[in-house]
């Protein structure tokens, strides 16, 4: 059973009667509490993880509702001042004929951010039920919507260069709303709920699953 | 394998229990985010301010969120939401404002777009070119009213509510002056606007309300005066030509300008007062003394004869002055015993004020005082305002002796004052005599006598003896000068003493050798002369008789000497008549006889005498047509105006000739002196004949 099993997945170190060290990565025997090289805690599995998880997904979807309905940017030109949301901005810039900025402002803002939501849940729903989909497929969703959590950021940063750069008194001027820091908000909050996921839940979960059939 | 089991069932029980000690922690951060989220949208709701509507004709340049709404240039909203009324007449715009400017927003707040704008008064709005349009508003901050939908202006409203003031109307005829916004002035110095002028509900008369900034507003009281300044007046009266030229502001859209011209007038509240507008300053101050007053009496004056020149608005006036006006006029059949009758009635305002009775006074003891006035022998009647106008005006004249009449009141309850035949054909006699008397003056024979003195006195002058005469005379005196101034002759009185006593002897003689006959005939030559001279003057004969007795004498003497002196006599006498001098008078004369003929035949070809008989010939013809139109007055004074001209014509005419006169005057003068100086030696010779032989 164990050589199956080890034919489909690599062994866990919680099978191997071991806990993993998350900081040095070091092994120590199973029960142990402190780990002999760096001295961190150490825990086969996160218990409070999930907590974690969905307390950050919680906050940040809070943070992503005024980050759509406040306006973005608030843009002065002329003294006729023009506020933008997201979703807005990204319809202007298509009735405008930009339809690739509009694509990559949709994409960063708003389809991103909805995917790591979805993502997010999906594998902390997941944990502790029997899954369709292999550990592995969601080892990968997990490293992706890790990897592509800072890149939400792109928003935030075009309004911060924009309000910096675009500051010509009265002819024109760009002021960030409280959309972006709502946004910047939302994009950290996921980032810590994708963070705080103890992926090693992930075999578990299968395991049990296994285990029990 | 009972490892593998038992490591699972290790491992939850910790995880129970670090769960339960976990919970209120990392919790804390979406609660945190949910409250603040809360929080944010708590405050965006609460400070999104009051909806209100405002209905447009339509919404250019509007447009949702960006569109400000501003009260004294401060945003205090935007514009939410551009729609259409049910039936798509109108555009409703959905705005909020801010909540604590709304908590004033009264009924009465006004709204309108404010559009880049060229007028006459200027270009407004042009800030609005590169930020686009904004609506203002404008209203008198108060207790906020229950309306939140309002009707948009459709141009920026001149008198906004909330500025300190006082609103007046102004009345007039005829508002073609007025525009909208154009300024009232006080004493030149602009106090206020004008708003847009309107029809009166019963369409005789336009009204436009006015809104005079305080604090010239206390200016303004119930005797106060509008007149209109349409920029330009020029006026041609008698004292002289008279430019007027306002502002330009004036000169583009109009104005008005008020005084209070007299003491008085109640203090002015606002939006009560209206005033009458004077067609200019002239007028409204003499409306002071002319107006006809608010509690004005209506009456009406029945006239059998004909009112054409009376026109509403005429002058009745009593005594002369002034104490009404006519209202109106109309005609009317009334049923006498034997037939219909057209009458014409004017109806009349009369102020009791200028009566001299109360302001106050009722209308009945207004109408009492009038009947008091009639019995005491008052008659309504016509009469011109001016010689040179048609106009007629209504005159309450005292009348002595009149028809006895009384007030009556009409139909309509009016009371009608009774009239009496004006004396405007009196008039028309009036001119029709000095017509008459003018073409009466006897100009023709004077001319014709002027005619016949002129030719008897050139018949005189162009005669031979007349021209002769002189000449003749003249020669004599130079002879006997001649004569005197020889030395012989100077010793002639020495001599003669001796000779004369000779003198008979010798005639004796000299008459047997033919020499006294070549004498007599000199001396009866003379004698010829003398006899021409009579047929001039009438005292030449003396002369005469005086040189014939000369000549008889000399016929009488007989001496060489004395035929030798009357020999050189008769030589200078001839070289006397060949000087220049001597024949110098006669040309003179006879020049200045050429040119009274000469002016005679100007005045005759000039058609000078024809002219006038012309003239005179038309103005009798007009005085006939006068006579013949007495019943037709305005003709009358048309062809008067004609008979006017042509007289004036006729003493222009006689002013052309003015020179011509003085012409004449002065040949006949100069005749005269001419004559004079003839008698006078005629009577110097008449007086003293020796003066002849004796030189003095």
């Amino acid at each position: 059973m164990a050589n199956t099993r080890t034919a489909h997945h690599p062994l866990t170190a919680r099978e191997a009667g071991l806990v993993g060290c998350t900081v040095c990565m070091r092994v120590a025997p199973a029960g142990t509490r402190t780990c002999a090289l760096c001295g961190s805690a150490l825990s086969s599995r996160d218990g409070s993880s999930l907590q974690r998880v969905w307390a950050w997904l919680i906050a940040g979807l809070v943070a992503y509702i005024p980050a759509n309905t406040y306006p973005m940017l608030i843009t002065t030109t002329l003294g006729s001042e023009s506020k933008n949301t997201l979703l807005g901005g990204v319809i202007e810039l298509y009735h405008h004929g930009s339809w690739g900025v509009a694509t990559i402002v949709l994409v960063a803002s708003i389809v991103i951010p909805m995917t790591k939501f979805l993502s997010i849940a999906y594998l902390a729903v997941g944990i502790g039920r029997p899954h369709v989909a292999s550990r592995h497929s969601r080892h990968i969703l997990y490293e992706v919507v890790e990897f592509i959590g800072r890149w939400s950021m792109i928003d935030v940063f075009v309004v911060a260069i924009l309000s910096a750069l675009v500051q010509l008194g009265s002819a024109a001027s760009v002021h960030p709303g409280i959309a972006a820091v709502s946004f910047a908000l939302s994009v950290a909050f996921t980032m810590q709920a994708a963070e705080s996921f103890d992926s090693r839940l992930i075999w578990d979960a299968d395991g049990n699953g296994n285990s029990n059939a | 394998m009972t490892m593998h089991d038992d490591v699972p069932e290790m491992e939850v029980e910790p995880t129970r229990r670090s769960r339960l000690r976990n919970v209120s922690l990392i919790w804390l951060v979406p609660l945190i985010a949910i409250v603040v989220s809360l929080g944010v949208a708590w405050k965006s709701y609460s400070d999104r301010g009051t909806l209100i509507t405002i209905t447009f004709d339509d919404a250019s340049g509007i447009t949702p969120k960006d569109t400000t709404i501003r009260f004294h240039d401060v945003v205090i909203g935007t514009v939410e939401s551009v729609d259409f009324t049910k039936d798509l007449s109108k555009v409703v715009i959905g705005a909020r404002i801010s909540k604590d400017v709304a908590a004033t927003l009264t009924d009465d707040a006004q709204f309108w777009v404010v559009r880049p704008e060229v007028s006459s008064r200027g270009i407004s709005g042009l800030s609005t070119v590169l930020s686009g349009v904004y609506i203002d508003s404008a209203w008198d901050p108060g207790k906020a009213g229950t309306v939140m939908d309002f009707t948009g202006l459709s141009s920026t409203p001149l008198i906004r509510p909330g500025r300190k003031g006082t609103r007046i109307t102004i009345r007039v005829k005829d508002g073609s002056l007025l525009t909208a916004g154009a300024p009232v002035y006080f004493r030149g110095v602009e106090v206020g606007q004008l708003d847009e002028p309107k029809i009166t509900e019963n369409g005789d008369a336009a009204t436009v309300d006015a809104f005079v900034n305080a604090p010239a507003d206390r200016f303004l009281n119930t005797a106060s005066r509008f007149w209109e300044i349409s920029g330009f007046s020029v006026k041609l009266g008698p004292t002289g030509l008279d430019l007027k030229v306002g502002t330009l502001g004036a000169i583009l859209t109009g104005g008005v300008s008020f005084d209070t011209v007299v003491s008085g007038g109640k203090p002015v509240t606002d939006s009560t007062q209206s005033y009458q507008l004077y067609t200019d300053e002239a007028a409204a101050r003499e409306s002071v003394f002319s107006a006809s007053s608010e509690n004005a009496v209506p009456m009406a004056v029945v006239f059998s004869e004909s009112v054409s020149g009376l026109a509403a608005g005429a002058p009745v006036e009593y005594r002369g002055l002034r104490v009404g006006q006519v209202t109106g006029i109309g005609a009317f059949l009334e049923q006498t015993p034997t037939r219909k009758v057209v009458r014409l009635r004017a109806t009349l305002a009369i102020d009791p004020q200028s009566l001299g009775l109360a302001a106050d006074t009722s209308k009945a003891d207004t109408t009492d005082f009038i009947a008091h006035l009639v019995d005491d022998g008052m008659r309504a009647k016509l009469a011109a305002t001016s010689i040179f106008s048609s106009g007629l005006k209504i005159e309450f004249a005292d009348e002595t002796n009149p028809a006895p009449a009384s007030v009556r009141t009409d139909a309509d309850g009016v009371p009608v004052i009774p009239s009496v035949k004006s004396e405007l054909p009196d008039f028309t006699a009036t001119a029709q005599g000095v017509l008459k008397r003018v073409s009466d003056l006897p100009i023709e024979e004077v001319m014709q006598q002027a005619v016949s003195l002129m030719a008897s006195i050139q018949t005189i002058a162009s005669s031979k003896g007349t021209r002769e005469a002189p000449q003749a005379i003249l020669d004599l005196i130079d002879e006997v000068k001649g004569l005197i101034a020889q030395d012989d002759t100077q010793a002639i009185p020495g001599e003669v003493r001796g000779a004369i006593a000779d003198l008979r002897g010798i005639v004796a003689d000299l008459k047997a050798q033919g020499a006294i006959d070549k004498l007599a005939g000199a001396l009866s030559s003379a004698q010829t002369a003398a006899a021409n001279i009579a047929v001039a003057s009438d005292d030449f004969p003396k002369l005469m008789a005086d040189i014939r007795s000369v000549a008889a004498k000399a016929n009488n003497l007989k001496a060489e000497e004395l035929v030798d002196a009357a020999t050189r006599v008769l030589d200078n006498a001839d070289a006397l008549i060949a000087s220049d001098g001597a024949k110098s008078v006669p040309p003179a004369l006879a020049g200045a006889l050429n040119e009274v003929r000469a002016a005679l035949q100007d005045l005759r070809a000039g058609g000078a005498v024809e002219n006038t008989n012309a003239t005179l010939k038309s103005a009798r013809d007009a005085a006939d047509a006068v006579a013949k139109a007495a019943r037709n007055f305005p003709d009358v004074s048309t062809q008067l105006n004609g008979v006017l001209a042509q007289v004036k014509s006729l003493i222009a005419s006689y002013g052309d000739r003015s020179q011509f006169n003085t012409e004449t005057i002065g040949l006949l003068r100069e005749l005269r002196q001419a004559a004079e100086s003839v008698t006078r030696l005629t009577r110097e010779i008449a007086r003293k004949p020796n003066s002849l032989i004796l030189g003095r």
